[in-house]
Protein backbone atom coordinates (compact mmCIF):
# COMPACT_ATOMS: atom_id res chain seq x y z
CA UNK A 1 0.00 0.00 0.00
CA UNK A 2 3.01 2.28 1.17
CA UNK A 3 4.27 1.56 -2.69
CA UNK A 4 1.26 2.81 -3.77
CA UNK A 5 1.08 5.70 -2.18
CA UNK A 6 4.83 6.60 -3.36
CA UNK A 7 3.72 6.10 -6.94
CA UNK A 8 0.91 8.54 -6.43
CA UNK A 9 3.38 10.93 -4.41
CA UNK A 10 5.56 10.88 -7.09
CA UNK A 11 2.71 11.27 -9.85
CA UNK A 12 1.80 14.52 -8.56
CA UNK A 13 4.78 15.51 -7.17
CA UNK A 14 3.12 16.72 -4.10
CA UNK A 15 2.09 15.64 -0.80
CA UNK A 16 0.56 11.83 -0.01
CA UNK A 17 -2.99 12.78 1.41
CA UNK A 18 -3.86 8.96 2.06
CA UNK A 19 -6.40 7.15 -0.18
CA UNK A 20 -9.83 5.89 0.47
CA UNK A 21 -7.80 2.31 0.73
CA UNK A 22 -5.35 3.39 3.53
CA UNK A 23 -8.73 5.03 5.20
CA UNK A 24 -10.19 1.66 5.11
CA UNK A 25 -7.43 -0.28 6.10
CA UNK A 26 -6.80 1.85 8.91
CA UNK A 27 -10.56 1.71 10.51
CA UNK A 28 -10.27 -2.49 9.36
CA UNK A 29 -7.05 -2.51 11.61
CA UNK A 30 -8.48 -0.39 14.36
CA UNK A 31 -11.41 -2.80 14.83
CA UNK A 32 -8.91 -5.76 14.75
CA UNK A 33 -6.97 -4.16 17.30
CA UNK A 34 -9.66 -3.28 20.01
CA UNK A 35 -11.88 -6.21 19.03
CA UNK A 36 -8.57 -8.43 19.71
CA UNK A 37 -7.47 -6.92 22.97
CA UNK A 38 -11.31 -6.86 24.59
CA UNK A 39 -11.46 -10.79 23.53
CA UNK A 40 -8.04 -11.24 25.26
CA UNK A 41 -9.32 -9.89 28.61
CA UNK A 42 -12.87 -11.57 28.73
CA UNK A 43 -11.53 -14.69 27.57
CA UNK A 44 -11.47 -17.58 30.04
CA UNK A 45 -8.94 -19.94 28.51
CA UNK A 46 -5.69 -18.41 28.25
CA UNK A 47 -4.85 -20.18 25.20
CA UNK A 48 -7.41 -18.07 23.35
CA UNK A 49 -6.31 -14.98 25.12
CA UNK A 50 -2.98 -15.41 23.72
CA UNK A 51 -4.22 -16.25 20.14
CA UNK A 52 -6.47 -13.11 20.18
CA UNK A 53 -3.03 -10.80 21.68
CA UNK A 54 -1.36 -12.43 18.64
CA UNK A 55 -3.67 -10.99 16.80
CA UNK A 56 -4.05 -7.33 17.98
CA UNK A 57 -0.30 -7.76 17.53
CA UNK A 58 -0.38 -8.30 14.50
CA UNK A 59 -3.13 -5.49 13.70
CA UNK A 60 -0.97 -2.62 15.89
CA UNK A 61 2.10 -3.83 13.44
CA UNK A 62 -0.43 -2.94 10.36
CA UNK A 63 -0.22 0.42 11.85
CA UNK A 64 2.90 0.53 12.39
CA UNK A 65 3.67 0.29 8.58
CA UNK A 66 0.98 3.07 8.06
CA UNK A 67 2.87 5.45 10.05
CA UNK A 68 6.20 4.55 7.84
CA UNK A 69 7.33 2.57 10.93
CA UNK A 70 8.18 -0.46 8.66
CA UNK A 71 11.33 -1.18 10.69
CA UNK A 72 9.67 -1.48 14.21
CA UNK A 73 6.30 -3.05 12.48
CA UNK A 74 8.65 -6.13 11.26
CA UNK A 75 10.51 -6.33 14.86
CA UNK A 76 7.09 -6.14 16.58
CA UNK A 77 6.27 -9.15 14.73
CA UNK A 78 9.32 -10.77 14.99
CA UNK A 79 9.84 -10.46 18.83
CA UNK A 80 6.08 -10.35 20.02
CA UNK A 81 4.18 -12.26 17.64
CA UNK A 82 7.06 -14.57 17.24
CA UNK A 83 8.88 -14.94 20.72
CA UNK A 84 6.82 -13.42 23.10
CA UNK A 85 3.56 -15.33 22.32
CA UNK A 86 5.49 -18.45 22.13
CA UNK A 87 6.85 -17.82 25.73
CA UNK A 88 3.14 -17.47 27.11
CA UNK A 89 2.02 -20.16 25.01
CA UNK A 90 4.92 -22.13 26.74
CA UNK A 91 3.74 -21.04 30.80
CA UNK A 92 0.19 -22.29 29.63
CA UNK A 93 1.48 -25.80 28.70
CA UNK A 94 3.44 -26.17 32.16
CA UNK A 95 0.57 -24.48 34.17
CA UNK A 96 -2.81 -25.11 32.31
CA UNK A 97 -5.43 -24.46 34.88
CA UNK A 98 -9.14 -22.72 33.87
CA UNK A 99 -10.05 -20.42 36.46
CA UNK A 100 -13.23 -21.09 38.41
CA UNK A 101 -13.95 -17.37 38.49
CA UNK A 102 -11.90 -15.05 35.27
CA UNK A 103 -13.03 -11.80 36.72
CA UNK A 104 -11.90 -10.26 40.10
CA UNK A 105 -15.19 -9.06 41.42
CA UNK A 106 -14.52 -8.67 45.30
CA UNK A 107 -14.62 -5.30 46.51
CA UNK A 108 -16.47 -4.01 43.68
CA UNK A 109 -17.25 -0.45 45.12
CA UNK A 110 -13.43 0.47 45.10
CA UNK A 111 -13.23 -0.94 41.64
CA UNK A 112 -16.59 0.65 40.41
CA UNK A 113 -14.89 4.37 41.72
CA UNK A 114 -11.69 2.91 40.24
CA UNK A 115 -13.56 2.16 36.57
CA UNK A 116 -15.01 5.84 36.54
CA UNK A 117 -11.60 6.98 37.49
CA UNK A 118 -10.08 5.21 34.05
CA UNK A 119 -13.38 6.85 32.46
CA UNK A 120 -12.66 9.98 32.99
CA UNK A 121 -8.89 9.74 32.48
CA UNK A 122 -9.43 8.16 28.82
CA UNK A 123 -11.97 10.78 28.26
CA UNK A 124 -9.69 13.48 28.71
CA UNK A 125 -6.84 11.86 27.19
CA UNK A 126 -8.58 11.16 24.08
CA UNK A 127 -9.65 15.42 24.07
CA UNK A 128 -6.24 16.09 24.26
CA UNK A 129 -5.34 13.73 21.76
CA UNK A 130 -7.73 14.74 19.15
CA UNK A 131 -6.79 18.47 19.47
CA UNK A 132 -3.23 17.44 18.18
CA UNK A 133 -5.30 17.01 15.00
CA UNK A 134 -2.63 16.74 11.96
CA UNK A 135 -3.77 15.06 8.97
CA UNK A 136 -1.67 11.99 8.08
CA UNK A 137 -0.51 13.37 4.51
CA UNK A 138 -0.83 17.25 5.50
CA UNK A 139 2.75 17.51 6.27
CA UNK A 140 5.10 18.06 3.19
CA UNK A 141 6.86 14.70 2.33
CA UNK A 142 9.01 14.76 -0.06
CA UNK A 143 9.68 11.26 -2.08
CA UNK A 144 13.10 10.71 -1.23
CA UNK A 145 12.32 11.43 2.92
CA UNK A 146 8.92 9.31 2.61
CA UNK A 147 11.04 6.20 1.18
CA UNK A 148 14.05 6.80 4.01
CA UNK A 149 11.52 7.78 6.66
CA UNK A 150 11.64 4.61 9.31
CA UNK A 151 14.13 2.41 7.13
CA UNK A 152 16.52 0.02 8.49
CA UNK A 153 19.39 2.57 7.50
CA UNK A 154 17.55 5.62 9.50
CA UNK A 155 16.32 3.72 12.81
CA UNK A 156 19.80 2.64 13.01
CA UNK A 157 21.80 5.55 12.37
CA UNK A 158 20.25 7.03 14.90
CA UNK A 159 20.36 3.95 17.60
CA UNK A 160 24.09 3.90 16.83
CA UNK A 161 25.14 7.59 17.00
CA UNK A 162 22.59 9.43 19.82
CA UNK A 163 21.41 6.53 21.49
CA UNK A 164 24.30 4.13 21.65
CA UNK A 165 24.61 4.41 25.79
CA UNK A 166 20.71 3.20 25.73
CA UNK A 167 21.35 1.09 23.25
CA UNK A 168 23.98 -1.21 25.17
CA UNK A 169 22.44 -0.36 28.39
CA UNK A 170 19.23 -2.02 26.93
CA UNK A 171 21.58 -5.06 26.13
CA UNK A 172 22.55 -5.28 29.61
CA UNK A 173 19.29 -5.26 31.00
CA UNK A 174 18.49 -8.27 28.70
CA UNK A 175 21.21 -10.55 29.54
CA UNK A 176 20.47 -9.79 33.44
CA UNK A 177 16.90 -10.84 32.29
CA UNK A 178 18.18 -13.84 30.77
CA UNK A 179 19.93 -14.64 34.17
CA UNK A 180 17.44 -14.01 36.11
CA UNK A 181 15.00 -15.78 34.29
CA UNK A 182 16.97 -19.02 35.06
CA UNK A 183 17.54 -18.39 38.40
CA UNK A 184 14.14 -17.85 38.89
CA UNK A 185 12.66 -20.91 37.00
CA UNK A 186 15.06 -23.22 38.32
CA UNK A 187 13.61 -26.18 40.52
CA UNK A 188 12.62 -25.33 44.37
CA UNK A 189 14.59 -28.18 45.64
CA UNK A 190 17.65 -27.56 43.63
CA UNK A 191 18.01 -23.82 45.05
CA UNK A 192 17.45 -24.83 48.53
CA UNK A 193 20.14 -27.92 48.10
CA UNK A 194 22.83 -25.77 47.92
CA UNK B 1 -19.31 12.25 11.10
CA UNK B 2 -18.21 10.96 7.69
CA UNK B 3 -15.43 13.84 8.08
CA UNK B 4 -14.11 11.87 11.18
CA UNK B 5 -14.28 8.72 8.93
CA UNK B 6 -12.24 9.86 6.07
CA UNK B 7 -10.17 12.67 6.93
CA UNK B 8 -7.94 10.25 8.96
CA UNK B 9 -5.24 12.21 11.25
CA UNK B 10 -2.78 11.65 13.25
CA UNK B 11 -5.20 11.85 16.13
CA UNK B 12 -6.85 8.47 15.16
CA UNK B 13 -3.64 6.76 15.88
CA UNK B 14 -3.58 8.50 19.25
CA UNK B 15 -7.30 7.80 20.39
CA UNK B 16 -6.67 4.70 19.53
CA UNK B 17 -3.57 3.57 21.67
CA UNK B 18 -5.46 5.52 24.21
CA UNK B 19 -8.41 2.99 23.98
CA UNK B 20 -5.91 -0.08 23.68
CA UNK B 21 -4.30 1.35 26.77
CA UNK B 22 -7.18 1.57 28.51
CA UNK B 23 -8.29 -1.90 27.49
CA UNK B 24 -4.59 -2.96 28.97
CA UNK B 25 -5.52 -1.68 32.28
CA UNK B 26 -8.66 -2.92 32.69
CA UNK B 27 -7.45 -6.49 31.75
CA UNK B 28 -4.82 -5.59 34.40
CA UNK B 29 -6.72 -4.85 37.37
CA UNK B 30 -9.71 -7.23 36.92
CA UNK B 31 -8.39 -10.25 35.53
CA UNK B 32 -7.05 -12.83 38.54
CA UNK B 33 -4.95 -15.11 36.17
CA UNK B 34 -1.04 -13.70 36.31
CA UNK B 35 -0.82 -14.71 32.94
CA UNK B 36 -3.63 -12.54 31.63
CA UNK B 37 -2.26 -9.77 33.87
CA UNK B 38 1.26 -10.17 31.85
CA UNK B 39 -0.54 -9.97 28.66
CA UNK B 40 -2.60 -6.94 29.44
CA UNK B 41 0.90 -5.02 30.29
CA UNK B 42 2.64 -5.97 27.12
CA UNK B 43 -0.65 -4.37 25.26
CA UNK B 44 0.20 -1.63 27.21
CA UNK B 45 3.46 -1.27 26.17
CA UNK B 46 2.26 -1.41 23.01
CA UNK B 47 -0.15 1.10 22.90
CA UNK B 48 2.76 3.57 24.58
CA UNK B 49 4.56 2.18 21.31
CA UNK B 50 1.95 3.11 19.13
CA UNK B 51 1.89 6.98 20.15
CA UNK B 52 5.13 7.02 20.02
CA UNK B 53 5.39 6.44 16.35
CA UNK B 54 2.20 8.65 15.90
CA UNK B 55 4.47 11.67 17.11
CA UNK B 56 7.17 9.87 15.38
CA UNK B 57 5.48 10.31 11.99
CA UNK B 58 3.59 14.14 12.52
CA UNK B 59 6.94 14.94 13.16
CA UNK B 60 9.53 13.58 11.04
CA UNK B 61 11.64 12.23 13.64
CA UNK B 62 12.64 9.12 13.50
CA UNK B 63 14.63 8.96 17.18
CA UNK B 64 11.19 7.94 18.39
CA UNK B 65 11.84 4.81 16.50
CA UNK B 66 15.21 4.53 18.55
CA UNK B 67 12.76 5.01 21.54
CA UNK B 68 10.02 2.26 20.68
CA UNK B 69 12.90 -0.13 19.97
CA UNK B 70 14.14 0.14 23.09
CA UNK B 71 10.59 -0.18 24.77
CA UNK B 72 10.07 -3.26 23.17
CA UNK B 73 13.78 -4.91 24.05
CA UNK B 74 12.30 -3.72 27.76
CA UNK B 75 8.65 -5.76 26.95
CA UNK B 76 10.80 -8.72 26.20
CA UNK B 77 12.96 -8.78 29.10
CA UNK B 78 9.56 -7.91 31.47
CA UNK B 79 7.74 -10.75 29.87
CA UNK B 80 10.87 -13.32 30.82
CA UNK B 81 11.14 -12.17 33.80
CA UNK B 82 7.85 -12.14 34.72
CA UNK B 83 6.95 -15.41 33.07
CA UNK B 84 9.74 -17.04 35.25
CA UNK B 85 7.75 -15.14 38.36
CA UNK B 86 4.71 -16.65 37.72
CA UNK B 87 6.12 -20.06 37.04
CA UNK B 88 7.88 -19.88 40.38
CA UNK B 89 4.99 -18.97 42.28
CA UNK B 90 2.72 -21.50 40.48
CA UNK B 91 5.66 -23.91 42.06
CA UNK B 92 5.02 -23.27 45.46
CA UNK B 93 1.08 -22.18 45.42
CA UNK B 94 0.08 -24.63 42.95
CA UNK B 95 -2.00 -21.57 41.60
CA UNK B 96 -1.84 -18.76 39.67
CA UNK B 97 -4.10 -16.44 41.10
CA UNK B 98 -3.41 -12.72 41.95
CA UNK B 99 -6.09 -12.19 44.24
CA UNK B 100 -4.84 -15.10 46.70
CA UNK B 101 -1.55 -13.66 46.56
CA UNK B 102 -1.83 -12.25 49.72
CA UNK B 103 1.42 -13.05 51.84
CA UNK B 104 2.75 -9.72 51.94
CA UNK B 105 -0.31 -8.56 52.94
CA UNK B 106 -0.39 -9.22 56.93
Amino acid sequence: MDSLLLATAQAANVTTAPGKAQVLFFWLFALLAVGGSAFMITRRNAVAAVMSLVGTILAVAALYVMLLAHFLAVIQVLVYAGAIMVLFIFVIMLLNKEEDEPWALRGLLGKGVAGLGLAYLVARMVSVLWSVGTRVGEEPWSVEQMQSFGSTRDVGRVLFSTYLFPFEAVSIVLLIAVVGALVLARPMAKREGK
Amino acid sequence: MTDLFWDLSISHFLALAAVLFAIGVVGALMRKNALIVLMSVELMLNSANLTLLAFARQHHDVKAHALAMLVIAVAAAEAAIGLAIVVGVFRSTRHANVDRLTTLRH
